[in-house]
């Protein structure tokens, strides 16, 4: 028993987990606010990452510099994308909906591609110390920045949804559509700021990955684990994607753990979260954490 | 006067008709866009360079231009199939192809079809070229070459030197060996050949670790690694995602040996690792680097300058690699062009037999010399073993200056020849 | 769906007026068009033969989809698994069995319907979003299964076929296999549109428009989603093998996820609930990845291509180009190209009337 190890991959679990989280809570936040489900969420990290790795070497800004300009950057391309491609599409189908989402995600990633080359391209040092020890852990600098980065930004949400006007709004519109336009609210501008605030957060994201890994097209599939955390957490809840994150994070080294110690497939890492997601949904067909839909005859 | 106007009139014909001699088409399957891409797209420039120079300088093959048809399949093994079945309706004489998936799928096609494949990939598999090794799951590959040291020789040449620096360093014990790479035939044609080579050596085999080909966090991977007390670890992937796992053992204070496969690192790939790259031993299948002294560099830049007119271009070791793989399939062509021969498939592999230690000419000190015979397509048995060396930052600054600078390098380690064991053929 | 008949041309019976082909026109022009398919390998080439070909199979594996999403209202992201499956099951028959190629490929189909149903049976117990991320979750984890299972797919390194053969004939090269391809298609959409005539078939109709109704009448939801998978499965099956005899090779990397989109993109564009839409969709989607090449081509070696290195990045032109397409057809035409042709079809019947 290999006990060391375990504790090791547990605590690598816990700081993946903790990006997985951040992901999957803005994904959970579009659903939420205007029940599309985003399939193009990897995307938006990729995008975030050479935007600001190009801010970094073309343009030779500081790093909090570069990275704010990338805040900005996705804010905007978050509300463009809902007006251009998501208004129209209200009152479709869900299955439609998928569709568009799905087809921005090709989109984008190939014009990544073509922008960028297909290379993956490391961050210019940005720390002077690039590795701290944690519990025992080498971990570079940046991840326990993410961590921090996480931590602030759901105390952000928090925040933002219990005591601000815009997200008291956020979460009236998630409620009922009609009553809070009845009540003054701007449902489509809701819309857009939730977008806008997805786009932000996962682009941070995606400048973390990138300044650990190198900025390269393998950022996207941060977008296709999304779906074992929200389904782990249950789609309605912004904490349950959190907690949902942390647990594939943990599900996938401990399975790499039973996988280097006794199977030896090889490939445990990257399919265990898609076998708990099918096993879960067997099991509740609404998740871990979701409320089953009460429907009307 | 009669006589003369058909005189003239012959004289006019033949003259018109060398002018518009048939082109000769070749195929040419390149990974601009895939998994490989990394690499793929240095090596396909090369290749087109060399076809574009020799049809401009040489006036082709016999006088008629090489009509290169190439395809970007995106290194998936299906496309590459059915861009194949139109091509060799199209009579392509020759193919330089790229993958060891899709080479190793149409080896039965091109044995049928008769035309030579001059492959980017090394699998031993295909050096078995009557099929008489005994392996299993290889066929005869009569038709197959490519410019280098097989996958497998290249793993047993860095086995050989890893037994003898473990030796030198005065470690006590049996070293432990580790094959990493993802689950595909490129990074797995070697595993069984070097596992077992290791046994024999001496070492201790450890279970292989699985990363997949496209870039992502390996933490998991290394701490694994370091639970294992590896002492040499062997890379199967391409560059791309080699620097992710050279990155995160770094992080993680993994203290192992790398040895990397041919296509596992370059100055590109250096450049992009930094640090992390630092003391990785791999091979190098040409005899020099970009801007080394040697005869041929003179013929090496003209052929960069067909891409790169303005002659700033630092050209990775897959582009020379490439340069040297195409020379080999137009000099064979050249060989059955002969004496007014046709230019078929079945002429072009005899031309692959027709020469000993074989250097393209106009290329020598940068292509290594290669010897094919029908029943043993292992053209390279010597291995020439470098490390990369990189003393510093180099995120600024382009390869070709950090090269310069001396911030990164290729030091020569050793030069292993490796017996031409009967066993260890095909696989 | 009614299609406009012309003035005199009445219906006697309930049989007369659901025959899938109403007008006499309508029939003379199917009889027409199926003369000048089988004429088409004596006229084309054999690359726009290859290209039917592929639209004829694609065509089929879209159809199943169709019935799937279009016709039953749910969601599969993981079709292409499907048509993988029955792709590595027809090669599998032939190498280990020895069954004839042409009995291979309706054999694969069965093999595949019956691993739909197992899929489909728990996937009728998830709505909307769920079983759309468990669709997802059954590619990847079928896409890993086809790389592990050596005896079944040949791992990773793929596997090679044998054509289609039948009583001597061989059907292994583009003008041959072109009648196996349309024979198959002509049956399978017959298939289809007569199943939707059918009992089953308006059950599947009622439980996507509106289950609980459906299920007050007394169709029973889980038999009816369930054995929707299996159609669709079935025709997965059957396009996977038709697949593995006209490439000859098998390998687990074509059945990606991209693949999967790419069957939803034609379903959509084509229009859901259509089967003729169907074709279009396949159709389209065929022919705009030449299309873009063809583009490229054009301008290469002009100061565009130089500006934007068309040349090297034409793969990436492609998946840009069908991601945009997808996004475009959403927005501007959501019912897809079937809507269109019949608009179309209507503006000329009922000329000048026509709104």
């Amino acid at each position: 028993m290999e006990w060391a190890l375990l504790f090791q991959l547990t605590v690598n679990g816990l700081i993946v987990g903790a990006l997985y989280g951040v992901v999957a809570m803005s994904f959970v936040l579009i659903y939420k606010a205007s029940q599309v489900v985003n399939f193009a969420q990897g995307e938006f990290l990729l995008v975030g990452a050479w935007v600001c790795w190009w801010m970094l070497t073309e343009w030779q800004l500081p790093f909090w510099a570069g990275f704010l300009v990338t805040l900005a950057f996705m804010t905007l391309f978050g509300i463009v994308l809902q007006v251009v491609v998501l208004r129209p599409l209200i009152g479709e189908p869900v299955i439609s909906v998928i569709m568009a989402t799905i087809g921005l995600g090709i989109f984008f990633q190939a014009l990544m591609k073509w922008m960028f080359g297909v290379f993956a391209k490391p961050f210019p040092p940005i720390f002077t110390t690039e590795r701290v020890s944690v519990l025992g852990l080498e971990v570079q600098t940046v991840y326990l920045l993410s961590l921090g980065i996480s931590l602030v930004i759901m105390l952000g949400f928090a925040w933002f949804f219990t005591a601000s006007k815009h997200g008291l709004a956020m979460r009236a519109t998630a409620f009922d559509q009609q009553v809070a336009q009845s009540l003054g609210v701007s449902v489509p501008r809701v819309f857009a700021m939730s977008w806008a605030i997805s786009a932000v957060v996962s682009a941070v994201a995606g400048v973390v990955v990138g300044v650990v890994n190198g900025v390269s097209s393998a950022l996207s599939f941060y977008g296709i684990k999304v779906f074992p955390a929200v389904i782990l957490g249950g789609l309605d809840s912004v904490v349950g994607a959190v907690l949902g994150g942390l647990i594939v994070g943990l599900l996938e080294n401990w399975a790499q753990w039973l996988d280097a110690g006794w199977l030896n497939w090889g490939n445990m890492y990257a399919i265990a979260p898609f076998y708990a997601l099918v096993l879960i949904l067997l099991i509740k067909p609404y998740g871990l954490f979701g409320t089953k839909n009460i429907e009307r005859i | 006067m009669r006589k003369t106007i058909l005189g003239l009139a012959a004289a006019a014909s033949l003259a018109a008709s060398a002018a518009t001699a048939q082109p000769i088409p070749v195929g040419h399957l390149m990974d601009l866009s895939g998994a490989t891409s990394d690499v793929g797209t240095p090596f396909a420039q090369g290749v087109n360079d060399t076809y574009a120079w020799v049809n401009r300088t040489r006036n082709g093959i016999g006088g008629r231009q090489v009509n290169v048809l190439a395809f970007d399949y995106g290194y998936q093994a299906p496309r590459a199939v059915s861009q194949y079945q139109a091509w060799s309706r199209d009579r392509v004489v020759a193919i330089n192809g790229w993958g060891t998936a899709d080479t190793e799928a149409l080896v039965r096609f091109v044995t049928r079809d008769r035309i030579p494949y001059v492959s980017a990939s090394y699998s031993a598999a295909l050096t078995d070229a009557g099929g008489r090794s005994g392996r299993q799951g290889v066929e005869a590959a009569p038709f197959n070459f490519f410019y280098g040291p097989s996958y497998s020789d290249a793993l047993r040449a860095m086995l050989q030197w890893a037994a003898e620096d473990w030796k030198a360093r005065g470690r006590p014990g049996r070293p432990k060996f580790v094959h990493m790479g993802a689950n595909h035939p490129y990074p797995n044609s070697p595993k069984a050949a070097g596992e077992a080579l290791a046994a024999e050596l001496g070492f201790d085999v450890l279970p292989a670790i699985v990363f997949a080909l496209t870039p992502g966090d390996y933490t998991a991977q290394c701490l694994t690694l370091r639970q294992q007390g590896a002492n040499y670890a062997y890379l199967g992937n391409t560059a791309g995602s080699n620097i992710s796992v050279l990155r995160a053992c770094q992080t993680a204070g993994v203290d192992v040996q790398f040895l990397g496969n041919v296509w596992g690192m370059d100055e590109n790939a250096m450049k992009a690792a930094g640090a992390a790259a630092n003391g990785v031993v791999f091979p190098v299948r040409t005899a020099a680097v970009w801007g080394a002294q040697a005869p041929g560099m003179a013929n090496v830049q003209a052929i960069s300058r067909v891409s790169d007119p303005a002659g700033t271009a630092y050209r990775p070791v897959h582009y020379l690699a490439g340069i040297c793989s195409a020379m080999l399939t137009i000099e064979a062509m050249q060989s059955a062009a002969a004496n007014g021969g046709q230019v078929t498939g079945e002429r072009i592999r005899d031309g692959f037999y027709a020469r000993q230690d074989w250097v393209p000419e106009g290329f020598q000190g940068i292509c290594a010399p290669s010897t094919f015979t029908p029943a043993d397509h292992r053209g390279q048995l010597t291995v020439a073993l470098y490390r990369a060396r990189v003393g510093g930052d180099t995120s600024q600054g382009s390869v070709a200056e950090l090269m310069q600078a001396g911030t990164m390098g290729l030091e020569p380690v050793k030069t292993i020849t490796l017996p031409r064991r009967p066993d260890w053929l095909g696989w | 769906m009614v299609a406009m008949t012309p003035a005199g041309d009445f219906r006697a019976s309930y049989q007369a007026d659901t025959t899938i082909f109403p007008t006499r026109n309508s029939r003379i022009a199917v009889w027409i068009g199926l003369a000048l398919l089988c004429a088409a390998p004596l006229v084309l080439g054999r690359y726009e033969l290859g290209l039917l070909v592929n639209i004829g199979i694609m065509g089929i594996a879209a159809l199943g989809l169709n019935i799937l999403v279009g016709f039953t209202g749910q969601i599969s992201i993981g079709h292409a698994a499907f048509f993988g499956f029955g792709a590595f099951a027809s090669a599998w028959l032939h190498d280990v069995a020895h069954i004839p190629v042409a009995l291979c490929i309706p054999l694969a189909g069965v093999m595949t319907a019956a691993v739909g149903l197992v899929f489909g049976a728990p996937a009728a117990r998830l709505k909307g979003l769920y079983l759309a991320i468990a669709t997802l979750a059954a590619q990847f984890i079928l896409e890993d299964f086809f790389a592990r299972a050596q005896w079944f797919t040949g791992g990773v390194a793929g596997r090679i076929t044998e054509p289609f053969e039948i009583l001597g004939w061989r059907a292994d090269r583009e003008e041959s296999f072109f009648y196996v391809v349309l024979a198959w298609v002509v049956i399978m959409f017959v298939g289809a549109a007569n199943l939707m005539r059918t009992r089953d078939g308006r059950a599947l109709v009622a439980v996507r428009d509106h289950y609980l109704s459906a299920e007050i009448m007394g169709i029973n939801l889980a038999y009816y989603r369930t054995l929707s998978f299996g159609i669709a499965s079935f025709y997965a099956g059957v396009a996977g093998a038709l697949y593995a005899h006209y490439l000859l090779f098998v390998s687990v990397e074509a059945f990606n996820i991209l693949l999967s989109i790419q069957f939803l993109g034609m379903v959509i564009i084509g229009g859901l609930g259509s089967v003729s839409g169907s074709l279009m969709g396949a159709a389209f989607m065929v022919l705009l990845p030449e299309v873009v090449q063809a583009g490229a081509d054009a301008l290469a070696g002009g100061a565009i291509d130089r500006a934007l290195r068309l040349g090297a990045s034409i793969s990436f032109l492609r998946e840009m180009a069908i991601g945009a397409v997808i996004i475009l057809f959403l927005i501007f035409e959501p019912d897809g190209l079937a809507r269109r042709w019949r608009l179309i079809k209507a503006y000329w019947k009922l000329y000048p009337y026509s709104h």
